[in-house]
């Protein structure tokens, strides 16, 4: 397992966030997390990002131990987080912001690549180069925050909410993105509320409830779970 | 009359120059770390003091005197920071409050050490240019203009065109993002803290020389300030620039042909006007005020 969550929890004050929570991230793959609002989806993401400090368990990633970094510590290792709601910095420019994402890095010519690829996935990036962020539209900001995690070269992908607030169309175009950052081999942990999207694109998949996993397993299969259809499938 | 308003300007211009190198670093200091540094008049206070220690009375050349109050004065701001707004980051309010026990311990060290009398020291150069009769520019008043321009640029350059620029703009308006990019919140706050107390300490260094130094100089300083602040737009750089020439010409022009308490009044009543009819100020965004 490239990541591995031994029974972590996460407490808010007194109020428990997330309890025990178990989950195996193979190298390759998309794993997702489908849960109502308030399930914790969010919190297991930003505990793995080191935002969260955890109340017990713990995190390995390769099998190093974690959970004791600080965030800018757990991008350095490799992890990249496309938080909830974009998080692109309002008053930089696209170009800016790309370039945020690759701050830990140090050889020039591989970043210069990297920026070449994003603007070749995102030509609306390449148009708006010099643009402030917030003055972009929320499908262009959600693909300027993607973009931004992939000039960080990560090893594993984590997506919080990448469908939020857009149209259809557009989320259509974020899920073919996904697809195509997970098909150049950077294994992507989802998190969605979206389940249709998220049971669709992923391959393994875990059900929060109230801050526990509840089912987990392949995503085909829990397509078909008679609770998850009732519960987040809506049939 | 055109040579008394064009006095008045030179003068203006003078006092933008400092107020401006004080404003900006307390712009910076709040937008990357979140606090309110109510010590950076004392900050500006020390930087005068270094020059009165080497330049009046060790003898050293002004020009090493002004850089170790640029240098010495960002230290102590490391200082603060590692001592004070570190642990207290998440209490905004009480980085606020430890920066006023802050200002207190500094006005006390530098009663203790140079006395409460104002230090008056030898003028770099006596050496004035004159435009016309009733217009002059003493050149001490020009060096000061110069270094403002010089410093507000390389901070500029900075911000605008280094790595660690973007860094520390991410992280105004982002800090949870920008942890997430790999940018380190401590890393910023040192940097933060040293480029915005140096300027503090620079300018009452360049200054020193122009104006009484004691140790409750600092007083009128962060006043002047935060009303800059304010009016430009808390969390705006290029605010806090534009709003400082704004101020210091109102307030020169009030005092050469009124008084100075009334170009006081003036001021603050700009500021309320701002404040009433635009409270994020001329050049702010609500977002992180």
């Amino acid at each position: 397992m490239l990541l591995e969550l031994d029974g972590i929890s996460v407490s808010y004050g007194k109020v428990s966030a997330i309890r025990d929570i178990s989950m195996g991230v193979p190298d390759g793959g998309i794993v997702t997390i489908i849960g109502a609002n308030g399930a914790g989806k969010s919190t297991t993401l930003r505990a793995i990002s080191g935002l969260e400090p955890l109340a017990r368990g713990e995190i390995r990633f390769e099998g190093e131990r974690i959970n004791n970094l600080p965030a800018d510590k757990v991008v350095a290792r490799g992890i990249a987080h496309v938080p909830e709601g974009r998080r692109v910095f309002p008053d930089l420019s696209v170009e800016e912001n790309l370039r945020t994402g690759a701050f830990l890095r140090r050889n020039a010519p591989e970043v210069e690549q990297d920026l070449e690829r994003v603007f070749e996935r995102f030509p609306r990036l390449r148009e708006r180069r010099t643009q402030l962020a917030k003055t972009m539209s929320g499908g262009e900001q959600q693909m300027l925050a993607i973009g931004r995690a992939l000039m960080a070269r990560p090893r594993l992908l984590l997506m919080d909410e990448p469908s939020m607030g857009l149209a259809p169309v557009i989320v259509e175009e974020i899920a073919r993105i996904i697809e195509e950052i997970n098909a150049d081999g950077v294994p992507v942990v989802l998190v969605e509320q979206n389940a249709e999207l998220a049971l669709d694109l992923a391959d393994h998949a875990y059900v929060l409830e109230t801050g526990s996993v509840v089912l987990e397993g392949p995503a085909a299969e829990l397509h078909d779970n008679e609770h998850v259809r009732a519960a987040y499938l809506g049939i | 009359m055109i040579e008394l308003l064009a006095q008045t300007g030179l003068n203006a211009l003078y006092a933008a120059s400092y107020i401006s190198l004080v404003a900006v670093g307390l712009v910076l200091i709040f937008g990357v770390m979140g606090v309110i540094n109510f010590a950076h008049g004392e900050l500006f206070m020390v930087g005068a003091y270094t020059v009165v220690a080497l330049y009046a009375d060790l003898q050293m050349p002004f020009l090493v005197a002004i850089t170790f109050g640029l240098i010495f004065v960002g230290l102590l701001g490391l200082v603060m920071e590692r001592s004070m707004f570190r642990p207290l980051r998440d209490n905004p309010l009480g980085g606020l409050v430890a920066s006023i026990g802050f200002l207190m311990i500094l006005q006390a060290l530098a009663s203790i050490g140079f006395g409460v009398r104002m230090e008056h020291i030898p003028p770099v150069t006596q050496e004035v240019i004159v435009f016309s009769e009733k217009v002059r520019l003493p050149l001490p008043r020009l060096f000061v203009m110069v270094a403002a321009v010089v410093l507000l640029g390389a901070l500029w350059y900075f911000l605008r065109r280094t790595r660690f620029g973007w860094a520390l703009r991410a992280s105004a308006q982002d800090p949870e993002a920008a942890a997430l990019q790999g940018i380190s919140i401590n890393q910023t706050a040192r940097i933060a803290m040293f480029i915005g107390a140096g300027l503090a300490g620079v300018a009452g260094a360049l200054t020193a020389p122009l104006v009484s130094v004691n140790p409750h100089m600092g007083h009128s300083v962060i006043v002047t300030a935060f009303i800059v602040i304010i009016v430009g737009g808390v969390g705006s750089l290029e605010g806090a620039v534009l709003a400082s020439v704004v101020y210091a010409f109102v307030h020169t022009v009030v005092t050469t042909f009124w008084d100075g308490v009334i170009a006081d009044i003036v001021g603050l009543s700009l500021m309320l006007l701002v404040l009433i009819v635009k409270p994020t100020g001329l050049f702010g965004t609500a977002e992180r005020a």
